[in-house]
């Protein structure tokens, strides 16, 4: 790599993969200044376990979220369609229909959703930032259509074989731990293994050049957006399983930090591009960092103050990045 | 003719680029109320003269320079325009969200009342005045990307031509009508008559002989940075323009349909084909015949190679190896063994911050695929033997990253990935553009392969000598049309040039 760089760009300065691995090296950091502060609440497999549970929702929504950016929209409908599938999966169960007919009546408003946006981005030609905003406040309205406005609870005796779906342990780890394991592998393999995600990244990359080099773009943009849409209802149904309560603001904690997550991961792993490996670093860093310090004892606002942070950090270091490059 | 007359008077204009010399001891003078204008080739130092007016270029000492019989400082833009001297480039340089009162007003400032409260009556009324002057009634208020392009000219004129502290003494456009449809042409004529008969001298650059007939008194021609002559208009004939700026005599022309030269069986065929600026092209090509396409901005040249791949929306028909290729289907093209290599390369074909080896195998990626997985090794090995094929340096780096290689070698990955696909047609759009001297080389001999392997090729650009050295036959677009086909020792770099600016007899100039 670095005889690579010696001969092509002798402007390039000389690195040391820290570009790459950074993200690696600040959650070390994390993990031995909290080993350090508060040995006796940090150093648990139970921590371990804390921050995997709470972040398989986080990562099915942010996983999904990649394909549309990697393509060049973007899809602020994420946590909107969350929370309509858990108010729809929610609603489904409490009036008696079965949990195949809920969640999988869930993935498929996933999927329409996906292609609204998608119709709106290609067809109607509204810019995908402005109009999945607009999808968005829909959604919302629909979550509270759903649910009257009110809450749904699942009682935990009443809905257990639901409830399995997502708290069943293997190995010490809840299920829903593995589904977010499972997509990973799925959309790591399409984005770096398959023509599909060429296709996305070139999309995402230079849509003129790539529509004159016979990608279908408007299919492609369709594809990423459905995927996303999939993805935020399958988390949505992870998320009923595992909370047990349905409200319309549900899903409003999942829109910052699926986007910290993506665009800080677009600094690692791949630099300059968002990509799987990345975002799940990216995931897990802000993850143990606000585990930390709650752990330590600060307040439950650190998690906003965390991820805003990290945010602004993350976008940072990508224009860096590009900036270097060009 | 005296200078202090003059609305321009410039004395031996020298300009040197390192070791080439783009402007020689050039002298010209315009009289007030004058229309003159200023041909030549490409790189014949007009822009450079015009630059220099401008203040961009600082010349070489010994320059005289007055403007209305004053001295003015060279090298200083804010100087060149107190003087009196008014700039209208190419491209206008309005903001199109923008109306027209807030165009004029950009770079001005605004009519404030006693709050420093904008007075938007009295601007309103001011611009519509400045049209009016001009001979234009346009409504002021709307958007200038509404308007139409002789409106939008005229604004830019109509802001060259405000007060600004002194009065203007010249009026300096760059080809003013390079994208006018001909009614719209016309009416800018009669604005450049108006602006003159006001006293106010016009220099305008121009490729398209037809508004050096129309507008112009008197014409400038320039070649290789050397005045040739100065002379009126009047009495001046088309072929003796010609031959002042090509600097030779010219052969007649071969118009028409004759018989084509000893080619495979015909590939590609157009058959009354239009786009936006053009129209009913018929054109066919051959496999092993490599075609150019050639015309100055705006008659259509520009157009064909997008037409052709079907990147746009056309009428007509094109047929390739007996099947007719549908429109705005890129993929389908692709398919049917078209293959295209755009112009504006950062724009339209590069994925800048992508791998040589992703921007090669972007038209079939699935190509490596087995078992499900794009095998990463096969994939390299495939486009290491594509970027040595075509010598693209720094040699056997697959894994750079396309921002990381220079012009030319931006353009052989290109065409790597188009000639990994053993296109039956290629289609090149300036395929040389921004390209190294010795990419270029390159460049066209790839060409020679591709079409002695069989390949139906067509080339557009405006660099003439490229389409001598590569094209078999050279089809000549005036104002949407084919206008004129040349073969064989006719295809020389004179004789396109001549086409490409030559009045189409056919059709007048309305």
């Amino acid at each position: 790599m670095s005889e690579i760089q010696e001969v092509a760009a002798p402007r390039r300065r000389i690195n040391f993969g820290f570009d790459k691995y950074s993200g690696i090296y600040v959650w070390a950091l994390l993990v031995l200044v909290f080993a350090l502060w508060i040995p006796d609440l940090f150093l648990q497999t139970s921590t371990v376990k804390q921050v995997l549970t709470f972040q398989a929702i986080s990562a099915i929504v942010a996983l999904g979220l990649i394909l549309p950016v990697a393509a060049g929209a973007f899809d602020l409908t994420i946590a909107g369609t969350l929370t309509v599938s858990v108010c729809f999966t929610a609603w489904a169960l409490t009036n008696g229909h079965g949990i195949v007919v809920a969640a999988g009546g869930s993935l498929l408003i996933g999927i329409i959703i996906g292609l609204a946006n998608s119709l709106v981005v290609v067809k109607l030609k509204v810019n995908s930032f402005i109009g999945t905003l607009g999808m968005s406040s829909i959604l919302i309205a629909i979550a509270y259509m759903i649910t009257d406005s009110s809450q749904i609870v699942l009682s935990t005796s009443g809905y257990a074989p639901f409830f399995e779906f997502a708290r069943t342990e293997l190995f010490g780890l809840p299920l829903s731990v593995y589904y977010a394991a499972l997509i990973a592998l799925v959309f790591w393999w399409i984005l770096e293994y398959t023509p599909g995600g060429r296709y996305l990244y070139a999309v995402g990359g230079n849509p003129v050049a790539s529509r004159l080099a016979g990608v279908r773009v408007g299919r492609v943009t369709m594809i990423a957006f459905v995927a996303s849409g999939a993805s935020s209802a399958f988390a949505g149904i992870v998320y009923l399983a595992t909370i047990g309560t349905a409200t319309p603001d549900s899903g409003s904690g999942y829109l910052l930090p699926a986007f910290s997550a993506v665009f800080l991961g677009a600094t690692q792993i791949r630099p300059g591009r968002v990509n799987v490996l990345g975002t799940l670093v990216a995931i897990f860093l802000l993850a143990t960092g606000v585990t930390g310090l709650q752990l330590a004892g600060a307040p439950s606002y650190v998690t906003q103050l965390f991820n805003g942070a990290a945010l602004i950090v993350a976008v940072a270091l990508a224009a860096r990045t590009a900036r270097r490059q060009a | 003719m005296t200078s202090a007359t003059s609305a321009l008077s410039v004395r031996n204009a020298t300009k040197i680029f390192g070791a080439q010399v783009a402007l020689d001891n050039v002298s010209i003078e315009v009289a007030p109320g004058e229309v003159r204008a200023l041909v030549g080739q490409n790189g014949c130092g007009k822009s450079t003269l015009i630059k220099i007016l401008a203040g961009f270029h600082e010349p070489e000492p010994g320059i005289e320079v007055l403007v209305g019989g004053e001295p003015l400082e060279m090298g200083d833009p804010i100087a060149s325009e107190a003087a009196g001297l008014r700039f209208v480039h190419q491209d206008l340089g309005l903001v199109g969200n923008l109306d027209t009162v807030d165009n004029l007003a950009l770079g001005q400032g605004y009519i404030t009342n006693a709050t420093k409260t904008i007075s938007w009556r009295k601007e309103r009324s001011k611009a519509r005045e400045a049209l009016a002057a001009l001979g234009y009634e346009i409504n002021v208020s709307m958007p200038v990307a509404g308007l139409q392009m002789s409106e939008r000219t005229a604004v830019a004129i109509a802001r060259a031509m405000s007060e600004r502290g002194t009065p203007p003494k010249l009026l300096i456009l760059d080809e003013p009508t390079a994208n006018l449809p001909g009614p719209e042409a016309q009416r800018l004529y009669q604005l450049v008559r108006r602006v003159a008969d006001s006293g106010v001298a016009v220099l305008f650059v121009s490729h398209h002989f037809d508004e050096v007939f129309e507008m112009a008194e008197s014409v400038t021609v320039l070649r290789d940075g050397k005045l040739i002559e100065t002379r009126a208009v009047a009495g001046l004939t088309e072929d003796e323009l010609i031959e002042l700026v090509v600097g030779r005599k010219l052969v007649e022309h071969d118009k028409g349909e004759a018989a084509d030269r000893e080619h495979g069986p015909q590939v590609l065929q157009l058959s009354g084909v239009g786009g936006r600026n053009v129209s009913g092209i018929d054109l066919t090509v051959h496999r092993g015949e490599v075609v150019g396409v050639a015309g100055i901005t705006g008659s259509g040249r520009e157009e064909v190679a997008a037409l052709v791949f079907g990147g746009h929306e056309r009428s007509g028909e094109i047929v390739v190896d007996g099947k007719i290729l549908p429109q705005n289907r890129p993929d389908i093209s692709i398919e049917r063994g078209v293959a295209l290599v755009p112009a504006e390369r950062h724009a339209n074909a590069s994925l800048l911050d992508q791998t040589l080896r992703e921007n090669i195998t972007l038209v079939d990626p699935g190509r490596h695929m087995s078992l499900g997985i794009l095998r990463r090794n096969p994939e390299k090995a495939d486009v290491r033997v594509w970027l040595d094929r075509l010598s693209v340096k720094p040699s056997g780096q697959t894994e750079y990253n396309m921002n990381q290689l220079s012009g030319g070698n931006q353009q052989k990955v290109i065409l790597a990935r188009w000639l990994r696909q053993e296109p039956a047609v290629l289609v090149l759009d300036e395929p040389t553009q921004g390209v190294d001297v010795g990419a270029k080389a390159d460049i066209h001999t790839l060409v020679d392969e591709a079409a002695a392997q069989g390949a139906a090729v067509l080339v557009c650009s405006t660099d003439h000598e490229e389409l001598v050295r590569v094209c078999d036959r050279v089809v000549i677009m005036r104002r949407g049309k084919a206008a004129e086909i040349l073969r064989g020792d006719k295809i020389t770099a004179e004789n396109i040039t001549a086409a490409t600016i030559g009045r189409d007899t056919a059709e007048p100039a309305a």
